[in-house]
């Protein structure tokens, strides 16, 4: 077997002494979509946070294509291909659209920023500050800070989050589409289960910090334990 | 950039930038005039210190603008680019010219390794810091008398030549007051092509989510740095041409006072633009003179003129007058 795209072993983190994710193993293959889901506080954002060293781990280690990235600053990992967009919005305000876009790019060893502009339908507002933008374009700005210099692994936390039913599975065409073309591999967390079960390949399942269970959607909609903790719930 | 919903609305803009260059000429082709037009020496020697203060305030409104920081200890690199020039001049320790050069650069070097450190801490935290190593400075030159006479301060003679040039110019106000001037303009000027500048924006991103500056990619202590020894050198060369305008330094160019004048300055003007604070300075400076002329109580006037200026006009002087203009252009 190749080398996952992106591995973690044991991911751990403890917010003064409460859990939050606790000893998480993960293996995403080059080219897949993993959903991630969960209950609120399962540690979905916990477990992004770790893996792009937002939140330093306490204890576990990962791998980007077999390298050991755990020692890494945020800023490294994402030159080293891990990218990441936010639960939160988390823009430029201050900045045009153009202008963080440009930033982005100019960092990144592909500069992709046009393309990615089209791609997102942000081109005809890349005039406008960030901080004049609708909701639903800042989300996809958000997404497209991610996606500028093509990430070898991509990783959104509930990109949908606040959209309308449309917006999200528009959103959801639209990374399935990016991540075929640009064979980008996606970690995604989202509460949409029409949106998960539709793009993604397998599924990863957090409960408590602790992983669930894993398997491809079909596997997943009908295992008994995901059923009780969380779809019976959330459907 | 190419689609034509982006070309029809950036149009606008470009009507009031023209504009914008032209009446920035005018005002420093005025500015240059004044000497000639009959300006007495004694309002020359005015406007000297108020260009001087416009600087200081420049330094302290770009950290706003460009690093989103609030110092309240700009005083010091004012301060140090006085005593740095001044010292070794007056004990003789080093070459005259040498003794200019450090003086210019001291500053800006001091601040950039104190910023790598500083510049971390966010909000009221960094400002207490700032005001806190001013302080420290400021204790320093009071308190080594051998330095500098501590508080009684010192008076500092020129060679009659620096760097072939008549150092009476700089203390001559007709001559001293254009030098002045056009070394403002050139300042702002240099400023302002920094934040049209490619790593002018990256200090406007990080200023704005530094968190996400990281995640696409950035470093973002020593951008953060360089602004705050850009701005501290600005304030150095402020002290430098009060040296040799003076003639003399102490400890009140380091004075915290001093610092939080030149905040109010700058937020009298605004810092939103990068001439903002000077605007501000200058007209705190008039407006100083004549209400201390009037009143005891200046200090008073201006605290109040400034919660006036903060509630009507959060932008300054300068925020109200690009609004005026907009609207004109409109
Ligand atoms: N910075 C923090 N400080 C303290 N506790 C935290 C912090 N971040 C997360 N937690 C806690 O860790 C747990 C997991 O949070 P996390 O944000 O990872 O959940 P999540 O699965 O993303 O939930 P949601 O679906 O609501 O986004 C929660 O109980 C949360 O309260
Ligand atoms: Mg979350």
């Amino acid at each position: 077997m190749t080398l996952p795209a992106i591995e973690g072993r044991a991911l751990s983190r403890t917010y003064g002494g409460f859990r939050a994710l606790d000893g998480v193993d993960l293996k995403v293959a080059r080219g897949e979509v993993r959903g991630i889901i969960g209950p609120n506080g399962a540690g979905k954002s916990t477990l992004m946070d770790v893996l792009t060293g937002r939140a330093a781990s306490r204890g576990g280690t990962v791998l980007l294509g077999g390298r050991d990235i755990s020692a890494l600053a945020p800023r490294a990992r994402q030159r080293a291909g891990l990218a990441r967009s936010f639960q939160k919005t988390n823009v430029f305000l201050d900045l045009t659209v153009g202008e963080q876009i440009r930033l982005a790019g100019r960092c990144a060893t592909l500069d992709n920023g046009e393309e990615v502009l089209v791609a997102l339908g942000l081109a005809e507002i890349a005039h406008r500050p960030a901080a004049d933008i609708s909701y639903g374009d800042r989300r996809r700005l958000d997404l497209a800070l991610a996606l500028v210099g093509r990430p070898q692994v991509l990783l959104l936390d509930e990109p949908a989050a606040g959209l309308t039913v449309e917006e999200s599975l528009a959103m959801a065409d639209l990374l399935k589409d990016l991540a075929r073309r640009w064979h980008v591999t996606v970690l995604l967390v989202e509460h949409d289960m029409e949106v998960v079960f539709g793009i993604c390949d397998r599924i990863t399942v957090l409960h408590l910090g602790r992983l669930l269970a894993e398997g491809t959607p079909a596997e997943i909609r009908s295992d008994p334990r995901v059923i009780s903790a969380y779809l019976g719930t959330a459907a | 950039m190419t689609s034509p919903a982006t070309l029809t609305a950036t149009a606008p803009a470009r009507p009031a930038r023209a504009p914008g260059s032209v009446l920035a000429l005018v005002v420093l082709g005025t500015g240059c005039l004044l000497p000639f037009a009959g300006a007495s020496p004694l309002l020359l020697s005015l406007l000297v210190q108020a260009i001087i203060g416009a600087m200081l305030a420049t330094g302290v409104g770009f950290l706003v603008r460009q690093n989103g920081m609030v110092s309240f200890g700009h005083a010091l690199f004012f301060g140090l680019g006085g005593y740095v020039l001044g010292v070794p001049m007056a004990h003789g320790l080093l070459p005259p010219e040498m003794a200019v050069l450090l003086a210019l650069l001291v500053p800006a070097l001091l601040a950039f390794l104190l910023g790598l450190v500083i510049t971390r801490i966010p909000g009221v935290a960094f400002s207490m810091l700032s005001l806190a190593c001013a302080q420290t400075f400021y204790e320093v030159v009071l308190k080594v008398r051998t330095l500098a006479n501590g508080d009684d301060g010192m008076s500092v003679t020129f060679p009659a030549r620096l760097f072939g040039l008549d150092v009476g110019l700089l203390q001559d106000p007709r001559s001293m007051y254009l030098i002045c001037w056009v070394l403002l303009a050139a300042v702002l000027v240099g400023l302002w092509l920094f934040t049209r500048s490619p790593y002018g924006l990256l200090t406007l991103a990080i200023r704005s989510n530094e968190e996400r500056a990281r995640f696409i990619g950035y470093e973002t202590v020593v951008p953060r740095a360089a602004v705050y020894a850009l701005s501290a050198g600005v304030a150095g060369l402020a002290g430098v041409l009060a040296t040799f305008y003076n003639g003399f330094i102490s400890p009140d160019m380091m004075h915290w006072t001093l610092s939080g004048s030149a905040l109010v300055m700058a937020v009298i003007g605004g810092t939103r633009a990068v001439w903002g604070p000077a605007l501000g300075a200058v007209v705190f400076f008039f407006f100083k003179e004549i209400v201390g002329d009037a009143t005891e109580h200046w200090p008073a006037v201006i605290g109040i003129t400034l919660i006036v200026v903060t509630l009507c006009a959060p932008a300054g002087l300068s925020g109200l007058l690009a609004r005026l203009f907009a609207r004109r252009a409109a």
